[in-house]
């Protein structure tokens, strides 16, 4: 049985201590080992292992995404850096960080240095919540869910204060059409969200993931799957949504003073928001890391099973959002604000009241038929 | 004239049809391209191989190569410095001034042999040069990688371009069908002083200086014996060069037509 | 927020070339437009002036990039007028055959950048790989991809290689599937229509009051292509319709660049057809003298200026795949024109963009600007 990853991460540091202590004289030793410095270093331990693991995540999100495009586009996208250009993006990345990081003149400091650092911790802060897998969150924090969404509307700010600290027109337009439409369309998220809480019963990720058992929500919330994807598509600045950084107008849209490792901040935090993107769409509507119980057992008992569909299952939902961005032309302010607001949100109460009448009506299990069954 | 109102809305579809068909498109083409996409692995692959030179259709229905479209590619010059008659017709020819003729070892010491050298700095590639060469040793090869951090690298002499020459690398099959030149050089004979100049420097030997008795003696009247010699042009075996008219110290060659 | 300028260009992702759109915008209006041309100036018509007949086209194929082929042919047809030249038929055809071939690459180049400005990303490369086979054909019997340096006063440099009409016969099949592709991605998009439909709207008395021609113009209902107008070349011997649309803005632009590339589909293997069956010679048998070689083999110094040629005034103009190009060579009796003019005319296109800009949103410029065509090369010369 897989242990949580805090599990983990608590034994490491308590051994670590351990040792620690058994080399140290007498009473520095007990208190080393006794004292709340144990939660402390695990609490390092887990954070380490979290940005190891999300980076790694994210850089290759990156490449699945220029493979993938690379194909759409008729190319073959990176490929001489390591087999298949595996590595090609770890190689941008220390290019970008060997780069220097300079400020335009005329630009604030604060905001032009805080913004990106900020947008990218807090993109960072949402996956110590998501849980990936049946181990890996114990259900203590009973509102996962509403916190990562809470994380994850941070952004417009930062992005805001990081184009109007840059002092460019063309960032200051980026910066007020991201900021437009990330809070018109948060509002339609959470209340598809609400619609998946109320059938799921719980805030809490783990749980929603575990009602899921019988049917996927994908089925019964359609409609929300339909408004969270969209709302989520604006979320993460992706193409029919990309206004802020439309490079043909405002040239790279907020960011676009910012160079080297600013600029992967952007660009590393733009790919971490679109894997929790990915990753919300599968807890909420693609089962999590279960898989339909008609499959064979095998194929979920080994060790890590559940990490690997689940894993699996966000990338095949990232895949879509790239072919949706290899299909399809970006939109206009007027028009996306115009489909935030008039056509997500009533959809999305629509999505609300499907869901209430399905509970009251105890139809739910009808959907149990529907295929993919779900259980572990 | 130009609306300030917002543009009025589109006809309402059904919105699964809104990105349908383009989304169906783009994954068609996805499908084609993850068995073999269009493109080729330049540094490793090239148009002008031997693999890509017959028809290839490959799975995305991309007719790669077309025939021996390379074989007609203007590309870096080869330069056959043996057959090279220095005859200065492709520095003539070029537009942009780039062909310059320097001395090549192997000439006679009175009259340095003289071949093109090429700044690619400032060749357009026309083949201009190449179709003006009137024996064919200056040719247009399918070469096209010419990088490099010094511009002084970009300027090639004639032994660099005689050795993309040694590569045989294709050339191109077509060759300029040239129209029957009616142009000769014709000679203002009053003028002629008899230096020899022409003669002496015509790149395919085709000016034999032939004596013609300049004046006749009246009676009674001792000249002394002096034998002037004025040229004669083998129209067949003219290039039509200029060289004898831009060495000519009087101007008393000129090109013209046969009476 | 109040008004202010920006700046797109001339770098910017905005400008397909080198030149620079001043923008003045409330919020996300546009309020007021400032094309600056002249970034790109190389001297053209100048330079022209120092070289000879021939040598000139080796400048007409930097003139406008895209369209290197249409600009020769527009070059040459004022030139030989100049010089008093015949042209044989064969060569008239190959040359209405290569203006096609350069107006299906062009157009496809436009689509490429087109989409691009709109968002879509992935036709940009089926557009560049499907340009590339055009561009396959034009080496194979040119020898270049960009600039071709294919005519020549009285001709063209030499006849088509062995099997050229077959396989452009299977280029133009494959190309008419590929438009019908084209459409797919973006007429078929509702996010395409709804970004171009009503945008851009340059009705036809404004259009033809400023002197906008092209697709812009047919774009407008305005059914005039000077290869029906005024044919040149052998236009009056081959079967085409001059594509219009009604509605004069960004998505009528598109629907007659792509009925144009259909129509330049049928003419070329009409053209096919023919050149199969009429071999003959390319470059006219009788030139002036100093033509006679494929150059003059004179030098720079001038001595053979002392000669006299006929003089003479050649003027032509040519349905570019931009619009329509003007020509006029002035021959003095020398061997370098006397003075070349030209008209481009995105110029005239970009220049009435007050007409067609102001009152949309920033978000419209790069689709709007898109549907123009500009080509910088020819617009500043």
């Amino acid at each position: 049985m897989v242990t949580t990853l805090y599990d983990v991460a608590y034994f490491l540091s308590s051994s670590l201590l351990d040792a620690l202590g058994t080399h140290l004289p007498g009473i520095l030793g007990t208190a080393l080992t006794n004292s709340g410095l144990i939660w402390l270093l695990a609490a390092v331990i887990f954070g380490a292992i979290l940005l190891g693991a999300s980076m790694i995540n994210t850089i290759m999100l990156i490449w699945f995404e220029r493979k993938m495009l690379g194909r759409f586009m008729d190319r073959r996208g990176a490929m001489h850096v390591g087999f298949a250009g595996l590595l090609q993006n770890f190689a941008d990345g220390l290019k970008l960080f060997r780069k220097n990081t300079f400020k335009p003149r005329e630009a604030d400091a604060l905001g032009y240095y805080s913004g990106p650092t900020a947008y990218m911790v807090t993109s960072l802060l949402i996956f110590g919540i998501l849980p990936i897998s049946s181990g890996w969150s114990d259900g203590s924090l009973p509102l996962t869910l509403l916190l990562a969404l809470v994380i994850f509307s941070f952004a417009p700010l930062f992005i805001f204060v990081s184009a109007w600290s840059s002092n460019n027109k063309y960032s200051l337009l980026g910066g007020m059409r991201s900021a437009a439409q990330m809070i018109a369309y948060e509002v339609p998220i959470l209340i598809a969200v609400v619609a998946v809480v109320v059938v799921a019963g719980s805030f809490d990720l783990t749980t929603i993931v575990n009602e899921q058992q019988n049917y996927w929500f994908w089925g019964p919330l359609f409609l929300a799957l339909v408004v969270f994807v969209t709302g989520m598509l604006a979320e993460m600045e992706r193409i029919p949504f990309d206004l802020p950084e439309a490079e043909a107008e405002l040239v790279e849209g907020w960011n676009t003073e910012y160079g080297g490792m600013l600029f992967a901040f952007f660009m590393l935090a733009d790919y971490l928001r679109a894997l929790v993107g990915s990753i919300l769409v599968v807890l909420l509507f693609l089962g999590g890391w279960t898989l339909p119980s008609y499959l064979p057992a095998g194929l979920t008992s080994f060790p890590l099973a559940g990490i690997l569909w689940f894993m699996i299952k966000t990338y095949l939902v990232f895949g879509l959002f790239v072919w949706i961005r290899a299909s399809l032309p970006r939109v206009r302010t007027d028009q996306l604000l115009r489909v935030g607001w008039m056509r997500m949100i009533p959809l999305s109460l629509l999505s609300i009241v499907l869901a209430v009448v399905l509970v009251a009506v105890r139809c739910l299990p009808v959907f149990g038929c529907l295929p993919p069954v779900g259980g572990t | 004239m130009a609306a300030s109102a917002p543009p009025p809305e589109k006809t309402e579809e059904n919105p699964i049809l809104w990105v349908a068909r383009p989304m169906w498109t783009a994954a068609r083409q996805f499908a084609k391209s993850l068995v073999r996409p269009s493109t080729i692995i330049y540094p490793f692959e090239r148009l002008e191989d031997p693999k890509f030179r017959d028809e290839v259709q490959v799975a995305s229905g991309k007719p790669i190569g077309v025939g021996h479209v390379w074989d007609n590619y203007r590309g870096v010059h080869a330069l056959n410095i043996a057959t090279c008659i220095s005859c200065n017709l492709c520095a003539f020819s070029c537009p942009d001034v780039c062909i310059e003729m320097v001395t090549v070892p192997g000439g006679d010491p009175k009259h340095p042999k003289k071949c093109p050298q090429i700044d690619y700095g400032k060749c357009s590639y026309c083949g201009f040069c190449s179709d003006a060469c009137p024996e064919g040793c200056l040719s247009m090869t399918t070469r096209y990688e010419l990088s490099s951090p010094k511009r002084a690298d970009l300027v090639y002499s004639p032994q660099k371009m005689y050795e993309v020459f040694q590569r045989k690398l294709p050339m191109s099959p077509i060759r300029l069908e040239r129209p029957a030149n009616e142009d000769a050089i014709l000679l203002d004979a009053p003028l002629c002083i008899g230096c020899n100049a022409c003669a002496r420097d015509c790149p395919t030997n085709c000016i034999t200086m032939l004596d013609i008795p300049k004046a006749v003696a009246k009676p009674g009247e001792k000249l002394p014996r002096r034998i002037w010699k004025e040229p004669v042009v083998n129209d067949s075996d003219c290039v039509r060069c200029g060289t004898c008219i831009s060495v000519c110290p009087k101007e008393c060659l000129f090109w013209g037509t046969h009476p | 927020m109040s008004e202010m300028w920006i700046n797109m260009g001339p770098q910017h992702p905005m400008t397909h070339g080198l030149w620079n759109l001043r923008v003045k915008i409330d919020g996300e209006l546009i309020v007021d437009v400032d094309p600056e041309m002249g970034y790109l100036h190389r001297g053209i018509e100048k330079i022209s002036e120092d070289r000879h007949y021939n040598e000139v086209i080796t400048l007409m194929d930097r003139t406008c990039y895209v369209a290197g082929l249409a600009w020769e042919h527009l070059y040459i047809i004022a030139s030989e007028q100049a010089l008093g030249v015949e042209t044989p038929e064969r060569a008239q055809y190959i040359r209405v055959m290569t203006d096609e071939f350069q107006r299906i690459a062009s157009h496809i180049m436009w689509y490429a950048a087109f989409v691009q400005d709109v968002g879509l990303m992935s036709p940009f490369l089926y557009g560049m790989r499907d340009r590339d086979l055009v561009l396959d054909l034009f080496q194979s019997f040119t020898g270049g991809r960009l600039t071709y340096e294919y005519n020549r006063v009285g001709g063209v440099r030499n006849d088509m290689p062995p099997g050229f009409t077959d396989r452009s016969r299977k280029v133009l099949d494959w190309l008419m599937d590929r438009f019908v592709e084209y459409d797919h991605l973006c007429l078929g998009s509702e996010i395409f229509r709804r970004r171009c439909d009503q945008l851009g709207v340059l009705r036809a008395p404004d259009a033809i009051a400023l002197g906008v021609t092209g697709p812009m113009l047919r774009g407008a209902g305005v059914p005039r292509d000077l290869r029906k107008d005024r044919p040149y070349a052998v236009y009056d011997r081959v079967e085409f319709d001059i594509a219009t649309a009604e509605a004069a803005d960004v998505t009528s632009r598109y629907l007659v660049r792509m009925e144009e590339m259909r129509q330049s589909v049928r003419i070329i293997r009409q053209v096919l057809d023919w050149l199969d069956h009429h071999p003959g010679p390319v470059l006219a048998e009788k030139l002036p003298k100093w033509l006679g070689a494929p150059y003059a083999p004179v030098g720079r110094e001038g001595y053979l200026l002392r000669r006299n040629y006929p003089k003479g005034v050649g003027f032509s103009s040519v349905e570019e795949p931009h619009g329509e190009a003007q020509a006029y060579v002035v021959n003095e009796g020398t061997e370098h024109p006397y003075r070349v003019k030209f008209r481009s005319p995105v110029f005239a296109n970009i220049a009435a963009c007050k007409k067609y800009m102001i009152g949309y949103r920033v978000a419209d410029i790069p689709p709007i600007m898109g549907s123009v065509d500009i080509c910088v090369g020819e617009v500043d010369r």
